[in-house]
């Protein structure tokens, strides 16, 4: 009963000066809605790689032309990863079930009547679409017969088909792939954006002997994706497909690996990365503004303590016991950063669907942030609150009567 | 009531030390009308304060209403200041922001009570001559009406002792009669008052006239034989 007829005197005093009550909460909504925006985005990014990792397949291992490489990351690739080198892992390496030799281009100019967009443009075997497990939606997949005969035929995602389709049906329409004129035979399924940040939806897929001979006019690849047997051997693979590979490509002991293998781990490892150094970032600002906030509070506190002190007297000789007045000071700052934070979840929500709409941000709105952030704004109530409380509790009430 | 034998109060200012009150010793009964008088700074105010337990004496004992109250702690103290004293001050001292029954009521936030706090402060209030002030803010009050609401509060809790500091110091003659009329009123009904005045027309309305001197006591006597004085 006392506390609650304490806390209500707590909110009125918050309510008497609401330009100063705002200027204590500031810092806290800022920390607050960063925190908010880090929780969800981190969270919801985690729940997505976790996703696309599963779609990318764990019994999947790539190679890529070049040493060092990095999914996602374009560079200047060597000549001398071949069609044949594909060929060999799937014969001589038992746990390989299947491959996917494939050239990729990014940025690669697609249009159509008016319009034009930027595609990923691959030149792949048919059994790109059950390596990659990607079907399409409409239409018909590439065909042996399409690779047999470098046919000018093309499967694109739904980015594409989107952008230079709208809502026209794509399927026998002419499109170009750079100067080249190809014929639209399937829309892909949706598949979102890799774990690495790409859309994926905005793939090309062309037959790899159109893409070598018409399109890139290079025998060598950009990658080679492989499907295992039995992924717990994964590690065991990876060395054999490495030693195969130097075999044939001809690399004496101490060279580097003209080559880059990719496991799904390293996938998820390079994605968790990614949100980390972005969340390492936010986690610094929320850290920041909570503590400026705090001590902005704690700042304006003492000050009311001052400007208080007839009041604490008057309330001291009236019965309020020292920690009656602690505790009153104490909940007006714990109800000004609670409120904070309040207001600050609310921003952290609307600042999460602005950002949704600029970049491709996976957020998951999560409870776990909510109440995260009110605990923040409680602690930091709480800490910057029982420095000024002490103070005015402690006030002699003679004096503070004078 | 009060009984209190032998204090006395030593303040440490810098490196001096100042005796405010000497070996004071003084009892009043319940239901007395006191008033103390002396000029400033001769320790009246400390007296009232050790009275009021808001502060200490530096010796000597105190009993207040049978409870030995001088060897208390802090939140004993403030229980007993809760409960059992009613303080009105010169300059008042209402919350500025609050209405006038939510600054009557006061002290009922640091009580037990459960009972409705805004009846109860609308009643006082009533019986202070002030029912249509019960929603104003003490700046559209005038002094004396302020110092009523100040009454109010200290009533509010049906304490054994009023103890009131100057309370007309700051009122016009008129406001100040009132509040001793409402003083003698309450002194009909039974309420202990100890009233620290130098107004010699408030001082009169008392029955026991204490008078003090450096710290001391200089007289304690009844009312007729001060009138006979003053006459003399």
């Amino acid at each position: 009963m006392r506390l609650l007829r304490m806390s209500k005197q707590a909110i009125r005093a918050m309510a008497e000066n609401k330009t100063r009550t705002f200027l204590m909460m500031l810092g806290v909504i800022i920390g607050v809605a960063t925190l908010t925006v880090i929780t969800s985005a981190v969270l919801g990014a985690r729940a997505e790689v976790m996703g696309k990792v599963e779609k990318w397949g764990i019994d999947q291992i790539s190679v890529m032309a070049g040493a060092g490489r990095k999914p996602g990351v374009p560079q200047t690739i060597p000549t001398t990863l071949r069609i044949e080198d594909a060929q060999a892992m799937l014969s001589e390496i038992e746990n390989i079930k299947d491959v996917s030799p494939q050239i990729n281009r990014r940025d690669f100019p697609v249009k159509y009547a008016g319009n034009s967009t930027y595609g990923v443009l691959i030149a792949a075997n048919p059994n790109w679409s059950s390596v990659w497990n990607t079907r399409p939606e409409t239409g018909r997949f590439l065909s042996e017969e399409d690779t047999g005969r470098l046919a000018r035929v093309a499967v694109i995602g739904k980015t594409v088909q989107k952008d230079l389709f709208e809502d026209e049906d794509p399927v026998g329409k002419q499109i170009l792939v750079g100067n080249n004129p190809f014929e639209v035979i399937g829309v892909l399924e949706a598949r979102g954006t890799s774990p690495t940040g790409l859309d994926l939806d905005t793939r090309v897929v062309i037959p790899l002997s159109t893409g070598q001979k018409r399109v890139f006019n290079q025998d060598y690849l950009f990658m080679i994706k492989t499907v295992l047997h039995d992924s717990s051997t994964m590690g065991h693979t990876v060395d054999d497909v490495r030693a195969l590979l130097r075999e044939r490509h001809n690399l004496q002991p101490g060279v580097e690996d003209d080559f880059t293998i990719v496991t799904p781990t390293q996938v998820m490892a390079i994605a968790s990365k990614l949100s980390t150094i972005f969340s390492v970032f936010l986690i610094l600002i929320t850290g920041i503004s909570l503590t400026v906030g705090g001590i902005v509070i704690a700042n304006i506190m003492f000050i009311a303590v001052n400007e208080r002190r007839e009041e604490i007297g008057i309330r001291r000789a009236v019965g309020a016991r020292k920690v009656d007045i602690l505790v009153q000071f104490l909940m007006e700052a714990v109800s000004v950063a609670t409120t904070g934070g309040f207001i600050g979840i609310i921003v952290g929500l609307i600042g999460l669907k602005a950002l949704a709409g600029f970049i491709k941000l996976p957020t998951a709105l999560m409870w776990e942030s909510i109440v995260l952030a009110l605990f923040s704004a409680i602690i930091v109530g709480l800490l910057a609150g029982i420095q000024p409380a002490k103070k005015a509790a402690s006030l002699n009430p003679i004096e503070a009567l004078r | 009531m009060i009984e209190v034998s032998h204090i006395s109060k030593t303040f440490q200012k810098d490196t001096v030390e100042v005796q405010v009150l000497r070996d004071i010793s003084l009892t009043i009964q319940e239901g007395e009308f006191v008033s103390i008088m002396a000029p400033s700074g001769m320790g009246k105010s400390t007296l009232l304060n050790i009275l009021g337990c808001l502060d200490k004496s530096t010796e000597g004992t105190y009993v207040l209403d049978g409870v030995p109250v001088h060897d208390m702690d802090d939140d004993e103290l403030s229980r007993i200041r809760n409960e059992k004293i009613g303080f009105v001050f010169q300059s008042f001292h209402l919350l500025p922001r609050m209405t006038a029954w939510e600054n009557v009521t006061l002290p009922l936030v640091y009580s037990d009570t459960n009972s409705n706090m805004k009846a109860r402060a609308v009643q006082v209030l009533e019986s202070m001559g002030l029912a249509d002030r019960v929603d104003h803010l003490p700046r559209e009050l005038s002094g004396g009406q302020q110092q009523r609401v100040a009454i109010a509060r200290a009533l509010i809790n049906n304490p054994r002792i009023i103890l009131a500091d100057e309370p007309t110091g700051n009122l016009d003659s008129s406001s100040g009669e009132e509040v001793v009329r409402i003083f003698r009123q309450l002194h009909a009904g039974g309420v202990t008052l100890v009233v620290v005045t130098h107004d010699m027309d408030v001082a009169l309305q008392a029955d026991r006239i204490i008078q003090m001197k450096d710290g001391r006591i200089a007289s304690d006597v009844a009312r007729a034989r001060q009138l006979e004085e003053v006459a003399t």
